[in-house]
């Protein structure tokens, strides 16, 4: 079974060439228009690298990853940050409060997203001695 | 020979006289030669003649020193003026030189005329004094109103360290009051570590010049404000050797900065707005320009699909500069306005003509409901027809599918209206009154339409700056919203 990413972003286009390139490279990939609707869906399933933007509407970024980590059922979920505004946000502070494991910064280049996810997830279908 | 001239000779000659007549009486008695009668008849006629010598000689110094009394009461006169040598119509008659009081007056004279012109000295000395006195009383009056007229806080030491001076301003700001406090220790009235610091050092330093430091500071009231202070070290003028002793010490003026600080933060949060603004379509562009490179796109179905997100993104883009760039122009009064007496509701038709599709895309009815009137207003057309666009396209935007907008104009009291009615999602208040900012986006509705977030800044500013009407915008949350702009007929403006 392919290993599961959920993209969270209030911009199609993005959402869209972000979920064709991990696709592609054989993940599961589920999308979100905005944090209220990608905890629906963690809820639903949980997913094994949540990558969401910092500003969307209802919900964003953090309040969305507040709750993933309060959540006892989904507090491990590794989670990646997409953002517009990045030079406000630290890095350090991010992953210190909310275990927050990389801040993309947009534009961003899928292949790169791409690489940062085969990071955390290895390969896209798990294999007998990972998914023990 | 004048009448006391002769009676000076006659009495010389009459004692003269009498003495040598005694001398002979007092000889014939003693040699007895003469009868008792001669004898008596003789020292008689001598004592007539004594007598009446020592008679003129009284009259003649009495005389004199009437005289004198005469020439000193005159001389003593309230309000005489002149002096020795001078020749007014109240001058006393000089005594002759041969009165005998005649050197007496003249030193008396002299002295009371050195007296008079010490104490006229004295008095033009006092006049001077009271003139200057009332100069620097003016000009302390005139100082003071100048400080109390300065908007800025200002406040001085001296070279202890104490208040010297602060103005009204200050001491509202600083809560005391310069004349009644005590101890005037600058760190026991300010409240302020930096700015005691920045005056005590100024006042310290060698050399002169000034310092400014930035601060925050929260008066009693507990509202808070950014000030600059410049400090600049007091030096009193060193040519100055009038035996004053030398002041220093250090002012510094105070100036708000509250606004300018909202200013850098506003301009800040606008760059900030403007770079996420414009990552957003660059984003989309580089993702796709990227996926296209590597080859993902494997049909020429996916390949059309991509390019025409770069190109919707491009497009995005290029209306977010349109736009910025169009606002800043109006901002900054560089367009040029070309207003003439249009009719409204040919623009309108024109505005709605170009956001059919758009409305006709989702379903939402569109409906005119134009004045029958000819509505004439004084307008630069593009500028007006893009804030009607503006509106009807937001109205179409945050409406949901099968919708409606209405678009109406009327004449109301004198002045032309036009309003675009939605049947969209609505705002709440803290929307409404914040719709208008730059970049503001009503975050709940964010994912119904991709804007720039400039469009109602932009309308807002033709209306209002270029056109001298109002946009102002009613608002239901769930049932709609009203945008109105109303703007002078061009028949009252002529």
């Amino acid at each position: 079974m392919s290993k599961s990413v959920l993209l969270c972003d209030d911009e199609i286009h993005i959402l869209r060439a972000a979920e064709f390139k991990i696709k592609r490279a054989g993940f599961d990939v589920r999308i979100a228009g905005d944090g209220e609707e990608g905890w629906e869906l963690i809820q639903q399933r949980k997913p094994d690298l949540l990558i969401t933007d910092c500003q969307m509407p209802r919900l964003d970024g953090f309040g969305l990853v507040k709750r993933v980590r309060e959540n006892p059922e989904t507090a491990d979920i590794p989670v990646l940050m997409l953002t517009a505004k990045g030079f406000e946000l630290s890095q350090e502070e991010l992953a210190g409060k909310w275990n927050v494991k990389g801040l993309i910064s947009k534009p961003f280049s899928p292949r790169e997203l791409l690489a940062t996810v085969q990071e955390i997830l290895g390969e896209p279908v798990a294999t007998a001695s990972t998914s023990a | 020979m004048n009448k006391s001239r002769f009676d000076s000779v006659f009495a010389a000659i009459a004692l003269t006289v009498s003495a040598a007549w005694l001398v002979a009486w007092l000889a014939g008695f003693l040699i007895d030669t003469g009868s008792w009668s001669v004898r008596l008849g003789s020292f008689c006629a001598g004592f007539l003649l004594a007598g009446t010598a020592a008679m003129l000689l009284y009259a003649r110094g009495r005389q004199q020193y009437l005289a004198a009394e005469q020439y000193f009461q005159k001389f003593c006169q309230p309000g005489r003026q002149d002096t020795v040598g001078g020749n007014s119509e109240d001058a006393p008659t000089p005594l002759k030189k041969n009165n005998k009081w005649y050197g007496i007056t003249q030193r008396v004279r002299q002295m009371l005329d050195e007296y008079r012109e010490r104490l006229q000295d004295s008095e033009h000395s006092r006049t001077a004094l009271e003139i200057r006195c009332r100069r620097i009383t003016a000009q302390y009056k005139r100082i003071e109103a100048i400080l109390s007229g300065i908007n800025d806080p200002i406040i001085a030491i001296d070279d202890y360290d104490e208040l010297a001076l602060a103005n009204p301003k200050a001491e509202r700001l600083f809560d005391f009051d310069s004349q009644s406090v005590e101890n005037r220790a600058l760190g026991n009235l300010l409240h302020c570590q930096k700015l005691v610091e920045l005056l005590t050092s100024t006042s310290h330093r060698k050399t002169t010049g000034s310092r400014t430091e930035e601060f925050q500071f929260s008066d009693d009231g507990g509202q808070s404000n950014w000030y600059r202070a410049t400090a600049t070290k007091l030096v009193s003028a060193d040519d100055r050797s009038d035996g004053q002793p030398q002041f220093s010490g250090a002012v510094a003026v105070l100036r708000d900065i509250g606004d300018q600080k909202l200013l850098q933060k506003r301009n800040a949060e606008f760059v900030s707005s403007v770079s996420h603004e414009m990552k957003t379509p660059l984003a989309g562009i580089k993702a796709y320009v990227e996926l296209l490179l590597d080859g993902d796109a494997e049909d020429e179905e996916t390949r059309e699909e991509f390019l025409d997100v770069i190109d919707s993104q491009a497009d995005r883009l290029r209306r977010l500069v349109d736009n910025m760039l169009n606002l800043a122009r109006i901002e900054a009064g560089v367009v040029n306005v070309d207003k003439q007496n249009r009719p409204l509701n040919e623009l309108l038709d024109e505005a709605a003509g170009v956001v059919q599709p758009a409305a006709e895309a989702k379903q939402i009815e569109l409906v005119s409901d134009l004045s029958p009137m000819y509505l004439g207003v004084l307008a630069d057309r593009d500028m007006m027809l893009q804030s009607a666009i503006n509106l009807l396209s937001n109205a179409i935007k945050y409406t949901p599918q099968g919708g409606r907008v209405t678009l109406r104009s009327r004449l109301v009291d004198n002045e032309v209206q036009f309003e675009v009615e939605d049947t969209g999602v609505g705002l709440s208040e803290e929307d409404c009154r914040r719709v208008f900012e730059k970049f503001y986006r009503v975050k709940k509705n964010k994912e119904m339409a991709a804007g720039t977030g400039l469009g109602l800044p932009l309308a807002k500013h033709i209306v209002e700056d270029v056109h001298g009407g109002t946009l102002t915008v009613s608002s239901i949350e769930g049932q709609g919203s009203t945008f109105t702009i109303t703007l002078p007929s061009s028949g009252q403006m002529k």
